[in-house]
């Protein structure tokens, strides 16, 4: 029997792949071990991805190797590093919260300026530009279509943004209803929320399909590398 | 501190924003947001010193599953140990820690996920009988036949038409409602954080 | 009881009816008998008319709010009492006196100072054993600051006014102020100066045999109060009553008497039959003081004595030796005393009876045996005082007296105060009666009155009421408050608040009611609703263990389907299934990229999945790397924001991509981990050297061959995002929004995050979308048919999505019928 590596990763993977499959029998110890040695390696492996390519590249690289300027430049978040180092203890935890305000900080700014002119802008945008019958005549679509289409996408987007009103006013008999026309375009809008949500979930079928498929195939691999090499 | 906390955040925040707009304050938010990259890959590293502490404190105190738990830090130790020596895109690591472990367990996961859903379908119309979960069946059901082929090609009519008008055009619009309503939420979310009155960071 | 009337003098009972004691001849009935009106004098027992008095709080004199001020300044010190020879202590100052400060400026080391009515007053004798069982009706009077005396000091024009009306040399004979009218009233009770009508040793006032008997029960201690010797008191003049005389008389035979002091502390019982024509407590007065001789008359006795020199002038109760003694025509002096009187008294004046009764009732019928009855409080407090004054523990005087408020009879600076002195003293001696040994006022009761009698109309408006009902009228201050304690208990608005902290308006008041409207709570009450759901648990009665294990049996029933179907189609060597055909526009848009991109232009590649769906992303993303390869070999830059993105970038390359032979550095570069996710991206965007300067292998990034001539985001031919997840292709999208120019945006995603990415497909931020399985195929039927993975999957791909179809369809409609079902045969039940 000749040694190979991808037999002795095969192996493994078998082996996992199958205590993982246990599961469908039930919450038991095989599929136990199996997710905390996954919880443990990937976390080691991410510990070591962490420090060989954020802390080492741009943290001591410009320490040891950079110029005046660079070490300057990462001593600031050298101290940082250490004051969300504190965070581990309960005791120092306040210090942490410099550092992580400045993550929260500049996080909600990005995230802020990326939605305006990322998403909102453009996307309000592109449902205007679906009544552009030209444009749509010159990528092959006829008007007809252009036009249906862009209704039903600006209604799609109106009627779903109004699904997530939920804005009501109490009635008589203690219920809480929206407006009616809100109350109409929110119905409307749960039909177009319903039918993306059933695309997507079709689509992670799709995905946990092609993954299945992935796993059953490399078990098939592996047996036959397994029976072919003997 | 929480004046200082929300100082931090805020003047962070503005000049990063400032950025976006501004090509003076460009070099600034560069800047600060090359600090905010070796700050969050230093989280993650703290995240995972907690995740050992706590399996730790489990083991020492002899908690139920322990066990579990000392197999959990016996692989952390090794894949660090073997990972900062060899690197993470060495050869042995990737077939044994990636293509040996971490692939298989979270494909099978994923793979189990199959069930799950298809389960959840069959059922769903048990329990929830109303317009929404009717709609929500019959997209996926024929999003399901769509993209599935015949021997002999494409299904007709459903393959080749309404499949890609229901994903292209019908599921669009409530798609592009939802990322409305998700940058509209974004946007209320960092506003609040910019302005300080909500501060994540542990400033309230 | 309504028989008989018993006799406030001698306590013999004696027929309803009769005006007079038949044992003692004391007036039984009083001489009130036209005055039925509401000034009607107030008899014991009768509730006490409520006088509104808040009125006189502006013209308050100085010293008494002075005095106020130093009681409250020492209101947790005793105030020590002592006796300067005896050495015996006094009662200590109840803190919350309101003339507390008058007493321990009187015994400031000179306490035989101290005229010996006020001596009396304050009730110093200290009588420990009958002290301890009266003290809860012990009354004393504390008087003011050590200053407040200080006129002794002063010459005879600093005399105070309301000592002037004691002195004949002022010349105020004519000033009968009201002081000297009730004086007068109190003076007539003397039986001794009524010849004929001298009663028996047993017709001795109830109050005076008290304090007789007090003084046997307390034995040997008498208060200190009397220090005032004979050779004070100015020689009997023709004018002197018999009583004064009878003080000249005794005073050198009397070793010591109920009020002097005793030098042995020791006290004689007191005997009423030997004070002759006097009342004992003056002659052993006058006794005492003989005996001891010395001078120890406070100088404004001594000035009295001086400017005695006859009765005429005297006081009338001073001058009050007649038998008779008839009011003076008050009518005459009515304007006079009015004039005299402070603001607050005339308020009060118009009210009572003191200037208009005299009109009303005959001299003749004010007789003296009605003076006893018509004893002011303040007389009737003397007996209850002595007894009181042993209650309170006396520690030296020097000690703690407070002399920090300004003297109450100050000379010279308080000249204004003190001219008034007299005329605004019943304030305080009025009140003195109402001294309370506990701090709560003492009620009056029937055990304090000596007998009805008439009670000056100002008086009676100053008497306190148990509950003063709240004024309608408007009073000068603002400050309602009522005293509880001190001269002034039962007084309401008289004593202002302490200047300075006394609040200007009043407080705002905050409701803790919570202020919400009818909306407000309506919304409360839905999110207390939305939350009590939240947490509500739901009843999971249906699932029985049949159906869990049918649960069960139907997902291993589906997981066996799915197996089967997988590894059919995996296993059949055959394509079974066609491959798609069409090219979706999104797909179509992708192929064109990966056609278009420049011979061996730097591409940047975004590896941002899982491990998990390594399996679809590679089969989705190698039919375009491979297009994109083989036609236009494109230097490839990889990175990650996801921690195990740079190492499965390896495994692709290493993998479906191994027949291209990319090499590390030189047609591909793996810049590795960009941690920070949304503000990683911005910050690559920006400036991508500063954001990864180094590769995966530490070597300088932008200095290798796949980096060369890239210094931007924009500077790349194409951005290929090969990621499973609709937020990092959305967040790849926003971020780069601005700096990426015009470069064409591929992405190559799962099937779940299809959905949410064709909306910027629409919106034409991307160029092209590959989803999946199913895009992947499309690209590999459309790649010069190249092999590729997606064809092994699909037959496998294509049954379970018809199984999932089957199942999901079949399995629903089932499961809808008999939601039916329950639903209907639920309501049945019902």
């Amino acid at each position: 029997m000749i040694f190979q590596p991808d037999l002795i990763t095969g192996v493994i993977s078998f082996i996992f792949t199958l205590l993982i499959f246990s599961y469908l029998i039930g919450d038991n110890p095989l599929f136990r071990i199996a997710v905390y040695i996954f919880v443990g390696v990937s976390a080691g492996y991410v510990a070591a991805i962490a420090l060989w390519q954020v802390i080492v590249p741009r943290l001591a690289y410009p320490l040891v190797f950079g110029s005046m300027n660079e070490k300057i430049f990462a001593a600031i978040p050298l101290l940082g590093s250490l004051f969300i180092l504190l965070k581990v203890s309960s005791r120092m935890a306040g210090v942490a919260r410099m550092t992580m305000a400045f993550l929260v900080g500049t996080g909600a700014a990005v995230i802020v300026a990326g939605a305006v002119m990322g998403t909102l802008i453009p996307q309000v945008g592109a449902t205007i530009n679906f009544f552009d019958l030209n444009a749509a005549v010159a990528v092959g679509i006829s008007k007809g279509e252009a036009f249906g289409n862009g209704l039903v996408v600006l209604f799609g987007a109106i009627f779903s943004l109004v699904y997530f009103h939920f804005g009501a006013s109490p009635k008589a008999d203690g219920s809480m209803r929206r407006f009616g026309l809100i109350e109409i375009a929110a119905w409307v809008g749960r039909i177009f929320i319903g039918i993306t949500l059933g695309a997507i979930f079709a689509g992670v079928y799709a995905a946990a399909l092609t993954a299945l498929i992935e796993r059953i195939a490399s078990i098939i691999n592996f047996f036959s590398n397994l029976f072919g090499n003997f | 501190m929480r004046v200082i906390t929300a100082f931090i955040a805020i003047a962070s925040g503005v000049l990063v924003l400032g950025g976006y707009f501004f090509p003076a304050l460009a070099g600034v938010q560069t800047l600060l947001l090359n600090w905010a990259i070796i700050l969050a890959g230093v989280a993650a590293i703290v995240g995972i010193l907690n995740l050992t502490s706590v399996h730790m404190d489990k083991i020492r105190r002899g908690e139920k599953g322990s066990a579990y738990s000392a197999l959990l830090i016996i692989g952390l130790a090794v894949t660090f140990f073997f990972g900062m020596i060899l690197r993470p895109q060495h050869d042995v690591m990737q077939m044994v820690a990636l293509n040996g472990i971490i692939i298989p367990v979270e494909a099978a996961l994923m793979g189990l996920l199959t069930v799950s859903l298809l389960y959840a379908a069959i059922r769903l119309l048990r329990r929830r009988t109303d317009m929404m979960g009717i709609i929500f069946l019959l997209t996926a059901a024929l999003l399901f036949l769509g993209s599935a082929t015949l021997p002999f090609g494409d299904i007709p009519v459903i393959g080749t038409l309404i499949r890609p008008w229901v994903s292209q055009i019908l599921a669009l619009g409530g798609a592009r409602g939802i990322l409305i309503g998700v940058a509209l939420g974004a946007l209320t979310t960092g506003l609040r954080v910019l302005f300080a009155v909500d501060r994540p960071y542990g400033g309230t | 009881m309504a028989d008989s009337i018993k006799c406030p003098v001698c306590g013999e009972n004696n027929p309803a009816g009769q005006e007079f004691c038949q044992y003692c001849q004391s007036r039984l009935q009083p001489i009130t008998g036209s005055l039925k009106s509401p000034d009607a004098p107030i008899r014991p027992g009768q509730a006490p008319t409520k006088k509104n008095t808040a009125e006189l709080e502006p013209v308050l004199p100085q010293w008494l709010r002075d005095a106020r001020d130093s009681s409250r300044n020492n209101e947790d010190e005793d105030v020590p009492q002592s006796s300067q020879k005896t050495g015996k202590t006094r009662p200590a100052a109840p803190a919350e006196d309101l003339l507390a400060g008058l007493q321990s400026q009187s015994s400031d080391g000179d306490e035989d100072e101290m005229p010996d009515w006020l001596a009396s007053i304050t009730g110093t004798a200290p009588t420990p054993k009958k002290n301890q069982a009266e003290s809860s009706e012990a009354r004393r009077v504390e008087l003011g600051d050590k200053n407040d005396f200080a006129q002794e000091e002063t010459s005879d024009e600093d005399t105070p006014s309301w000592l002037a009306g004691l002195t004949e040399n002022k010349a105020q004979a004519n000033e009968k102020d009201e002081l000297t009218d009730w004086f007068r009233n109190a003076d007539d009770f003397k039986p001794a100066e009524q010849p004929a009508k001298t009663p028996p040793a047993d017709d001795t006032p109830d109050w005076l045999r008290r304090m007789a008997t007090a003084d046997e029960d307390t034995g040997k201690a008498q208060p200190p109060s009397f220090e005032a010797s004979a050779n004070d008191f100015p020689p009997p003049a023709p004018e002197t009553p018999d009583w004064l005389r009878g003080i000249e008389d005794k005073a050198q035979s009397v070793d010591s008497a109920v009020f002097a002091e005793s030098t042995a502390g020791e006290s004689e019982a007191f005997d009423p039959l030997s004070s002759g024509e006097l009342p004992a407590w003056l002659n052993d007065q006058a006794e005492n003081a003989a005996k001891r001789a010395q001078d120890t008359t406070p100088k404004w006795l001594k000035n009295e004595e001086a400017g005695m020199p006859a009765t005429g002038e005297l006081p009338a109760w001073l001058s009050s030796s007649e038998d008779t003694v008839p009011l003076p025509p008050v009518s005459q002096k009515n304007a006079d005393a009015l004039g005299d009187l402070p603001d607050w008294l005339k308020a009060s004046a118009p009210q009572t009876s003191i200037f208009e009764q005299p009109e009303e009732t005959p001299a003749a019928e004010v007789e003296p045996a009605e003076a006893s009855f018509d004893s002011p409080d303040w007389l009737n407090a003397f007996k209850d005082a002595e007894t009181f004054a042993s209650d309170e523990p006396a520690p030296a005087l020097e000690k703690d007296i407070p002399f920090d408020a300004p003297p109450a009879f100050a000379g010279d600076s308080q000249a204004s105060a003190t001219d008034n002195l007299f005329t605004e003293m019943p304030d305080w001696l009025s009140s003195a009666m109402e001294l309370p040994a506990s701090s709560s006022p003492t009620p009056i009761t029937n055990a304090d009155a000596i007998a009805p009698g008439e009670l000056p109309s100002w008086v009676q408006a100053m008497r306190p009421v148990d509950a003063p009902l709240p004024s309608p009228f408007s009073s000068f201050s603002s400050d309602q408050t009522l005293e509880s304690r001190g001269a002034l208990a039962g007084l309401q608005g008289v004593l202002p608040a302490a200047p300075g902290f006394t609040p200007t308006s009043k407080p705002k008041a905050y409701s803790i009611r919570l202020q919400a409207t009818d909306e407000q709570q309506a919304h409360a009450a839905l999110l207390e609703q939305i939350l009590a759901a939240e947490t509500a648990p739901v009843p999971i009665a249906s699932y029985s263990s049949l159906i869990l294990r049918a649960s069960r049996g139907l997902r291993w029933f589906l997981f066996f389907v799915i197996f089967a179907a997988v590894t059919f189609g995996l296993s059949v060597g055959a394509p079974i299934f066609s491959m798609p055909l069409g090219v979706p526009r999104e797909i179509g848009g992708a192929l064109n990229v990966a056609r278009s991109i420049p011979e061996n232009a730097p591409v940047l590649v975004a590896m941002d999945y899982e491990a998990s769906r390594v399996g679809e992303m590679e089969v989705a993303a190698a039919p375009f790397f491979d297009q994109m390869i083989l036609l236009k070999h494109p230097r490839l830059t990889f990175i990650s924001t996801n921690e195990t993105g740079s190492v499965l970038t390896e495994r692709f390359i290493s993998g479906p991509l191994a027949g291209h032979n990319y090499e590390n550095r030189i047609t591909y570069l793996n810049l590795g981990y960009l941690p920070g996710g949304q503000l990683g991206i911005r910050a690559f965007s920006l400036n991508p050297r500063a954001a990864s300067p180094l590769d995966m292998s530490l070597q300088p990034a932008w200095a290798s061959a796949p980096l060369e001539g890239v210094a931007t985001l924009s500077q790349f031919a194409a951005l290929v995002l090969v990621t499973d997840s609709a937020d990092a292709a959305r967040v790849w999208i926003e971020q780069t929004e601005s700096t990426r120019g015009e470069i064409p945006v591929v992405v190559i995603s799962s099937a779940q995050a299809a959905p949410m990415i064709q909306p910027y497909f629409d919106s034409q931020q991307i160029n092209g979308v590959v989803a999946g399985l199913y895009g992947g195929a499309v690209f590999e039927q459309n790649n010069a048919g190249r092999p590729g993975v997606a064809r092994n999957y699909w037959d496998a791909y294509s049954l379970g999505m018809l199984l999932a179809m089957s199942l999901a369809l079949g399995g629903g409609l089932w499961n809808l019928a008999l939601g039916l079902r329950d639903r209907a045969s639920a309501r049945e039940a019902k």
